[in-house]
């Protein structure tokens, strides 16, 4: 299992990070996700082997939000 | 063949037929007990009566203290349809206006609201005399929710990240299991802030709470907290559901328009809150100190002078104090006789912060107030409990 945090800034109020939420149920691989409207932030728990950083933020965007990881590989 | 979205949500249908029933079913209960009664002020009456008075004062008043609370309800309700619909309107020069789902929000507020006053009725009428909101309480709450509401106005126009602690974040353990029983749907904040409503009610609410109160039974505090809450349903859902109707249609403005609405709710509420304590900061006395020449003292109607016997005159009426400004002798004991005629409205839920006096008027009749001598100068505040109709004594 992998824990990662996402920056989600076009977040515009408390229901936006209840429905990025939701992708727990629909995304497979997904063990838990919490966003927060008042950090713009999403930490997301998964199995890197069911699923990739790529996917998320596709999934992300669906949702119709622009989703970007917080700690960048360097 | 695609569908086109109805014009006008069905719920707003379901909504109405419910209180159209609702209303028919206290209008023949009304039939039954004026039959029974044969013209007292039976049971059935006193319920019609809360009806009426719902329907009428108290949708309008209740709405001026309580719509912050629906229009923050209602905000995230837009918020999050027209965070929906960014994505279909992207890369669209000129596209339809947002349609909001306003309709079920203002539904489930309304329903909260009634089932928490129906709730609140049972208890006060269980509960007697050992239980009531005084006027310090009340101010608190009004100004917390301004607070809260120009919070949230300002976290609308997204003037600086730390507005965005004004959002409710509910605990996770709670959404949680929501999202999992309720699939995705937010029925959450209508609900909690339509059963809210309960610690700011207005002053003719307030009445009927105190009624309840008197009453010393359950079931009779519910019905009447049933019958006037449900009168006031329809005001609010006409109000509202034309508000955010209006709103969805400006399109480029609606967001901002929605967050200056809270924003001005948000002052009203904390303004009204400062009346009720009395407050130098509350707007009329901040006019009354900075433009005496303009404010009502100067154009105060000529009011009789104090009687012989030291009393000072003061009509309570359904539309405020009459006269707004009373003129009284400095040091001397006075007694100030508060005069109602068929007086509903919140002015006579009365209050003066400075002496601590809080009552509930008689709709007629007349009520003294003992003033203890005062030095030249001094201003003392009076207000309806619900910080709308206020007035001064002032001493010189």
């Amino acid at each position: 299992m992998l824990k990662q945090t996402f920056k989600v800034l076009d977040m515009t109020c408390s229901n936006c990070a209840l429905k990025l939420e939701t992708l727990e149920d629909t995304l497979a691989g997904v063990q838990r996700i919490d966003a927060s409207y008042h950090k713009l932030e999403m930490t997301i728990e998964y199995d890197e082997t069911q699923l990739s950083v790529q996917e998320i933020i596709a999934a992300v965007q669906r949702s119709g939000y622009t989703a970007a990881l917080a700690n960048p590989p360097k | 063949m695609k569908k086109t979205k109805p014009s006008i949500d069905p719920v707003i249908f379901v909504t109405l037929g419910v209180l159209f029933i609702a209303a028919a079913i206290v209008w023949l209960a009304v039939q039954a007990g004026a039959d029974s009664t044969a013209g007292n002020s039976g049971l059935a009456g006193q319920l019609l009566l809360a009806f009426i008075t719902g329907l009428t004062t108290g949708g309008l008043s209740c709405l001026a203290v309580q719509g912050g609370l629906l229009a923050s309800s209602l905000a995230h309700q837009i918020e999050q349809d027209y965070a929906a619909d960014l994505p279909k309107r992207k890369g669209v020069k000129k596209s339809a206006p947002v349609r909001v789902n306003s309709a079920l929000p203002i539904a489930l507020f309304l329903s909260a609201k009634l089932v928490a006053y129906t709730v609140l009725g049972a208890a006060l009428g269980w509960l007697g005399s050992y239980f009531t909101f005084s006027p310090a309480l009340r101010a608190i709450l009004m100004i917390g929710i301004g607070v809260f509401m120009i919070g949230n106005g300002l976290r609308m126009f997204n003037l600086h990240p730390i507005f965005r602690y004004f959002a409710i974040e509910p605990p996770k353990l709670i959404t949680r299991y929501i999202r999992k029983t309720a699939k995705g749907a937010d029925p959450i904040a209508p609900l909690f802030l339509g059963a809210l409503t309960v610690f700011i009610p207005c002053g003719v609410t307030q009445a009927m709470l105190a009624t309840a109160l008197g009453s010393a039974n359950a079931m009779f505090g519910a019905a009447l907290m049933f019958a006037f809450t449900l009168g006031t349903s329809p005001v609010f859902f006409i109000v509202a559901y034309l508000a955010t109707e209006l709103g969805a249609k400006l399109e480029r403005f609606f967001m901002r328009f929605v967050a200056a609405v809270v924003l001005i709710l948000g002052f009203v509420t904390m303004n009204s809150g400062l009346n009720l304590i009395g407050s130098p900061l509350a707007l009329q006395s901040l006019t009354r100190s900075l433009f005496p020449s303009r404010s009502a003292v100067a154009s105060a109607p000529a009011q009789p002078a104090p009687t012989n016997s030291g009393e000072l005159i003061l009509n309570v009426q359904n539309r405020g104090y009459s006269p707004q400004v009373l003129k009284a002798p400095a040091n001397s004991a006075l007694i100030l006789k508060l005069i109602t005629s068929q007086t509903y409205s919140c002015a006579r839920d009365f209050v003066i912060p400075a002496l601590n006096f809080y009552q509930l008027l008689p709709a007629t009749g007349t009520v003294e107030v003992n003033l203890p001598p005062q030095t030249a100068g001094t201003q003392i505040p009076f207000t309806c409990s619900m910080g709308m109709y206020t007035g001064v004594i002032l001493f010189e």
